[in-house]
């Protein structure tokens, strides 16, 4: 399964969610690969805590492998080359965790050509032969990568494919991911170009709500009522938008709540942080942990 | 001089296994040539050889610059309707001159690479497949040339995809060379191997068929230990170990013939791998171990149905 990571704006939590995704779903037992097709700030060897590669690499990297410099992207094994104490060994019965990442200063993709778009079927073809999910960072916006990634999965019409788009809860957000979709120039719009059938790709796309702050939530216990009755007036608004933007509740695979760890910094939020530490909230690893089920149980993927 | 080449060899993306004239059709990569099948004692389809030219530096642990022109012949299999396989070699020659010459020269010499200058096997032979090896830039890649062959098996429209489990390749590099009989194995990364083979004799093309047979039970080997260490037997209950194991009996289990496609003067070869490693006796243990924990499962529900139906 390939599932691509994209959102409409930037700082929307993609990055930290997709990893945090990509670590469950290994923990479930899966063999697991992320790539950093964020090829303007490849950041995710900092969130695995893989300082070596933190703002990408500089040997190897995807786009370098993209562009035909090198025969094969470097691959970091997380369980082995992490930072973080607790991620550097394989917990038992844990799959694969394997990061591809970005070029250090490897800026974004130029243009798209035919060898472009097949050393990235290549690349696709073979990983999916050999893990269970291979999450890739898309990026913000409309962007070549974007369009690189429709291109390729329209040659590989028996790799099975999701898309995941991250947004924020807040108007901006939702009428962005929105556009992001079906908008001009958006998924639909290119995919279709490109040869997808629109019908199916609307199937194989749902929305991530990212850091939300639900009313109940023990964070805004000490508010005023006259607070608290507002952002309930806030949220119900939001969710007619959503709703009338395609980004409702049946649209939507999952969301994650607010962390005060992940407004603090990027990273992994590991059963330690929740259970011994307890600096990160449990609503938070269960929420990865349910959206890391979900991206492959095809209930939550059924026709809408 | 001296013949190198590599084996690559993973899970044919399929569900099921397929049958021999799909095997034919998936493997029918050029018109015109036909795809060779065995049938016994396991079906075996070899699809036609394929030549690129190459001009390129040669691996060296040297370090030394050996400029090689010629080609390289490859070719893709698939064993059981289960196992593909692509598969590159290169025999090394001494060039006549030290200048390159027309490519009508070097078509004529299919499989042959020709060394313009001065060249050590030895130093070749440990560039290829020692430890650790240097593959510096523009040097000679028979592992980007047989990933792309078995590429085309994989990704044949009459694959559906939906393997059974998910499984590396694995890449096994090969060196051989004429002299006193021996052979080493020697397993580096997770899924690199290599080969150094001596025979007695002249090079011929059933030393391709050893290397790719070793490969293929190579591989089986490697994913039976996968499959095993994923099924994580008594840390796991044991309806689950069962069908994490269930692939393997359904896939694997029944592919194993070593030897099965090998010419008589070379199945020493094999029975020395047989007596150090030990390959055969590694299987058998591991296959007993996967028998055992379906049978313990089997009996287990047996029981369960029983009591409910005494009840
Ligand atoms: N659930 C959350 N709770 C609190 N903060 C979060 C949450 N998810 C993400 N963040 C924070 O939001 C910021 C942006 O997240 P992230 O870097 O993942 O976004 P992004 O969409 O990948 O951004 P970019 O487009 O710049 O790559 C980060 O500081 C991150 O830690
Ligand atoms: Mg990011």
């Amino acid at each position: 399964m390939l599932v691509f990571a994209i959102s409409d704006k930037g700082g929307t939590g993609r990055s930290v969610t997709g990893t945090n995704i990509a670590y469950r779903h290994a923990l479930q037992g899966n063999d697991v690969c992320y790539l950093d097709f964020d090829f303007g700030s490849p950041t995710a060897g900092a969130i695995f805590s893989v300082s070596a590669v933190a703002r990408g690499t500089r040997e190897n990297g995807l786009h370098e492998y993209l562009r035909g410099d090198c025969p094969q992207p470097r691959r970091v094994d997380v369980w082995a080359e992490s930072d973080r104490e607790g991620l550097r060994t394989r917990p038992p019965g844990a799959g694969r965790l394997m990061l591809l990442p970005g070029s250090e200063g490897g800026g974004e993709l130029s243009a798209l050509t035919e060898e472009v778009v097949g050393r990235c079927v290549q690349l696709f073809g073979r990983l999916e032969e050999e893990f269970d999910l291979c999450m890739v960072d898309v990026s913000a916006g409309r962007s070549f990568t974007a369009e690189l990634v429709l291109a390729a999965t329209v040659r590989m019409p028996a790799v099975p494919f999701r898309w995941l788009v991250f947004h924020r809860w807040t108007r901006q957000h939702i009428i962005a991911a929105d556009g992001l979709v079906t908008g001009t120039d958006g998924l639909f719009d290119v995919g279709t170009r490109f040869g997808h059938d629109p019908e199916v790709l609307r199937d194989r796309i749902r929305f991530v709500r990212t850091a939300v702050l639900e009313p109940d939530a023990a964070e805004l216990v000490g508010l005023r009522d006259e607070q608290r009755a507002w952002l309930s007036a806030c949220d119900s608004e939001l969710r007619e938008l959503a709703g009338r933007h395609g980004v409702g509740r049946t649209t939507m695979l999952g969301k994650v709540p607010l962390d005060p760890v992940l407004q603090w910094r990027e990273q992994l939020i590991t059963d330690e942080d929740v259970l011994a530490s307890k600096i990160a909230n449990v609503e938070t690893a269960a929420a990865f942990d349910d959206l890391a089920k979900k991206i492959v149980d095809d209930n939550a993927w059924e026709g809408l | 001089m001296l013949v190198i080449g590599e084996v690559h060899t993973g899970l044919l993306q399929n569900s099921g296994e397929i049958s021999e004239p799909a095997c034919r059709q998936v493997l029918g990569l050029m018109s015109g040539e036909t795809v060779r099948v065995s049938r016994r004692p396991i079906v075996h389809a070899l699809s036609p050889e394929r030549l690129t030219g190459v001009d390129c530096a040669l691996p060296a642990a040297s370090g030394s610059r050996i400029r090689g022109v010629g080609t390289v012949v490859s070719r893709c299999a698939v064993t059981g309707g289960r196992v593909a396989q692509g598969s590159s070699y290169v025999r090394v020659a001494r060039s006549e001159t030290d200048r390159r010459l027309s490519w009508s020269h070097y078509l004529a010499r299919p499989g042959v690479v020709e060394v313009l200058g001065k060249a050590k096997a030895a130093d070749i032979a440990e560039g290829f497949a020692g430890d650790g090896a240097p593959r510096g830039h523009g040097c000679l890649d028979l592992t980007a040339i047989t990933g792309r062959f078995l590429d085309l098996v994989q990704t044949s429209p009459l694959l559906n995809r939906r393997a059974p489990f998910r499984m590396p390749r694995t890449i096994l590099r090969w060196v051989a060379e004429t002299g006193e009989p021996s052979i080493g194995f020697t397993l580096h990364t997770e899924q690199e191997r290599s080969l150094r083979l001596t025979h007695p004799g002249p090079f011929t093309p059933a030393v391709v068929d050893l290397c790719e047979d070793l490969a293929m039970h190579d591989w089986l080997l490697t994913s039976l230990l996968v499959v095993v260490e994923r099924a994580r037997v008594g840390a796991t209950p044991a309806a689950e170990v069962a069908a994490r194991l269930s692939p393997a009996v359904d896939h694997l289990l029944h592919l194993w013939m070593p030897a099965a496609r090998v010419e008589e003067r070379l199945t020493p070869f094999w029975e020395s791998l047989e007596r150090r490693p030990g390959f055969s006796r590694q299987w058998r243990s591991l296959v007993d171990r996967v028998r055992d924990q379906v049978a313990v499962h089997t009996l287990a529900l047996l029981s369960a149905n029983a009591e409910t139906g005494g009840r």
